[in-house]
């Protein structure tokens, strides 16, 4: 037992470090279009999750890895702000528990754990998930002096993405600062891409999966705009409206359910991910899309490795 | 001879253990009214046909056994169906074609090639109840977990003044709904089968762990204080 407790309680892990460095403006960004109250929705988010593993992990006896609370940032960050705190403590342990800890826990992960929870809240309490949005703070000081958005703010709020669904398109300028509504963390586009490209500069994503998502949205978003099929029109305004950066940036790269063993399957897994999108966006009624391109992508990796490895050692013997 | 029935409920369960029948526990498991109906069907097919079979299993020749076991088993399927529209037909309309998809399922031709057309009537009667009492067991606890979080609800079977629906407060008013659709079946079912298999081998090593401490008492002093004070 003396042993046991010795061991540390937290195992830091240098990429997953990078990860959370990465998040911050993203997090200061949604502290400022939509109060304090999405700060506490991370700390409860982040307790809960931490707390699932750690008991788990049978109370201590080993370690707790920090890619929980990775996780756990990219779960609180993809939830709408307006969101009940007990719906943001119940994703973080339905995605912990059974994302993550039934199938071994950290490095045996299938799916990620952060995009399992937010599937269960999705499709469980849909109201909240998909029709509670909340208008911005603008100006100075903007949400650092407010909590959270009172209830007249809240009122069925649409998205860029769903506006432009009428035909109402929000101005560029907007869609790029992120002053519009949305997920918490996803709204700012320039903060993400910072963020985002501090952490594949840094190596902590991997740079394949990222280029090969831009391409697969970008090529798929255009064929479908030109073609008059879909909803989202324009493809630099999709790939700015909704969460796609925030997606193909920290979602998609949690480096143990990607497909990480080869770089051609970095680059069809990026890709599939980014085609993916553009479908479920245009023809699915939950268009949840970047949540359920990554949990199909994450599904089609091991796949991935496993045949190119395959192929590769054939090669090798001939 | 116990064996033989409590087999069925724990160490063979149709679904949790051996993964027959599955598709009416994705299928039905909506409801624990539907569970206790469709478990009771089943029991009742599985009783009937593994009796028939193994009272007739010395007249069936090799070739054509399959094809005579399905005659066997539609039969009393056909027997379930229609007591069941007649005298309950709002289970039936629930169960839908599940009720007759009961003769292709595999819980009952698997334990009708397995077992029945092996053994003897005693035998096969008590392998017919445990398997039968086993899958009602199994659906039931998929379809409490189901109906419970996905729907808030427990629902009965009416009787007199009582509707059969019971409300749970705080969970009728927002259930978590994913588990009441249909992938809410595959997790639910996944997941226990993952609880019962990680039970399964806790049990295995403790059982390890239980030889080695009983040889170890048996053995000279020297290993004994050890292994008594690794375990403490």
């Amino acid at each position: 037992m003396a042993e046991a407790k010795s061991a540390k309680l937290i195992q830091w892990q240098l990429p997953m470090k990078r990860v959370l460095y990465g998040l911050i403006p993203a997090v200061i960004a949604s502290i400022y279009f939509f109060g304090w109250r999405s700060l506490v929705i991370l700390a409860i988010v982040n307790v809960t999750g931490f707390l699932t593993e750690f008991i788990f992990l049978r109370r201590g006896k080993e370690p707790v890895t920090s890619a929980v609370f990775v996780s756990n940032f990219i779960l609180a960050l993809s939830l709408p702000p307006t969101i009940p705190y007990w719906m943001a403590a119940l994703g973080a342990v339905v995605g912990i528990l059974f994302g993550k800890m039934a199938f071994g826990g950290f490095g045996k992960n299938v799916f990620n754990p952060a995009m399992v929870g937010r599937a269960f809240l999705y499709i469980s309490f849909g109201g909240q998930l998909t029709a509670s949005w909340a208008n911005p703070f603008v100006g100075f000081p903007g949400g650092f002096a407010r909590y959270g958005a009172v209830a007249a703010d809240i009122i069925g709020q649409a998205t860029p993405l769903s506006q432009l669904a009428k035909g109402v398109q929000t101005p560029w300028l907007q869609l790029i600062l992120g002053n519009i509504s949305g997920s918490m963390g996803e709204t700012s586009a320039v903060l993400l891409i910072l963020g985002g490209l501090y952490i594949v500069w840094k190596k902590a994503a991997a740079w394949q999966i990222v280029v090969g998502g831009f391409c697969g949205f970008l090529v798929a978003q255009t064929v479908f705009w030109l073609t008059g099929l879909s909803l989202a029109g324009n493809p630099l305004y999709a790939l700015f409206a909704g969460s796609f950066i925030f997606g193909v940036f920290f979602v998609i790269t949690e480096p143990v359910s990607a497909s990480q063993a080869t770089n051609p399957g970095r680059w069809i897994y990026g890709i599939f991910f980014g085609i993916v999108v553009v479908v479920i966006r245009s023809f699915s009624a939950w268009p949840a899309a970047v949540m359920f391109a990554t949990l199909l992508a994450n599904m089609f990796a091991p796949l991935l490795d496993y045949l190119i490895k395959q192929r590769r050692q054939k090669r090798k013997a001939t | 001879m116990y064996s033989e029935f409590s087999k069925g409920i724990f160490k063979e369960n149709p679904i949790f253990i051996i993964l027959l029948g599955l598709c009416p526990a994705l299928a039905v498991s909506t409801q624990v009214v539907n569970a206790l109906g469709m478990g009771a069907g089943v029991i009742f097919v599985l009783l009937g046909s593994e009796i028939f079979i193994s009272l007739l299993k010395d007249f069936i020749p090799e070739r054509i056994r399959i094809p005579s076991f399905i005659v066997i088993i539609a039969s009393f399927v056909t027997v379930v169906d229609l007591v069941m529209q007649a005298y309950a037909p709002s289970l039936s309309r629930n169960l839908g074609v599940f009720v007759q998809l009961i003769v292709v399922n595999c819980i009952i031709l698997g334990r009708a090639e397995a077992f029945a057309s092996k053994r003897k009537l005693a035998e096969s009667l008590l392998d017919a109840l445990g398997m039968g009492v086993g899958f009602t067991l199994a659906l039931l606890l998929i379809s409490a977990i189901r109906e419970i979080l996905g729907s808030g609800t427990i629902t009965l079977l009416a009787v007199g003044r009582f509707d059969g629906v019971i409300l749970i407060p705080g969970l009728s008013s927002q259930p978590a709904r994913v588990l009441a659709l249909a992938p809410g079946a595959l997790l639910v079912i996944g997941f226990l089968k993952a609880l019962f298999n990680w039970l399964g081998m806790r049990k295995a090593s403790r059982t390890v762990w239980k030889l080695e401490k009983m040889s170890a008492a048996g053995a000279p002093a020297t290993g004994a204080p050890a292994g008594a004070g690794g375990a403490s």
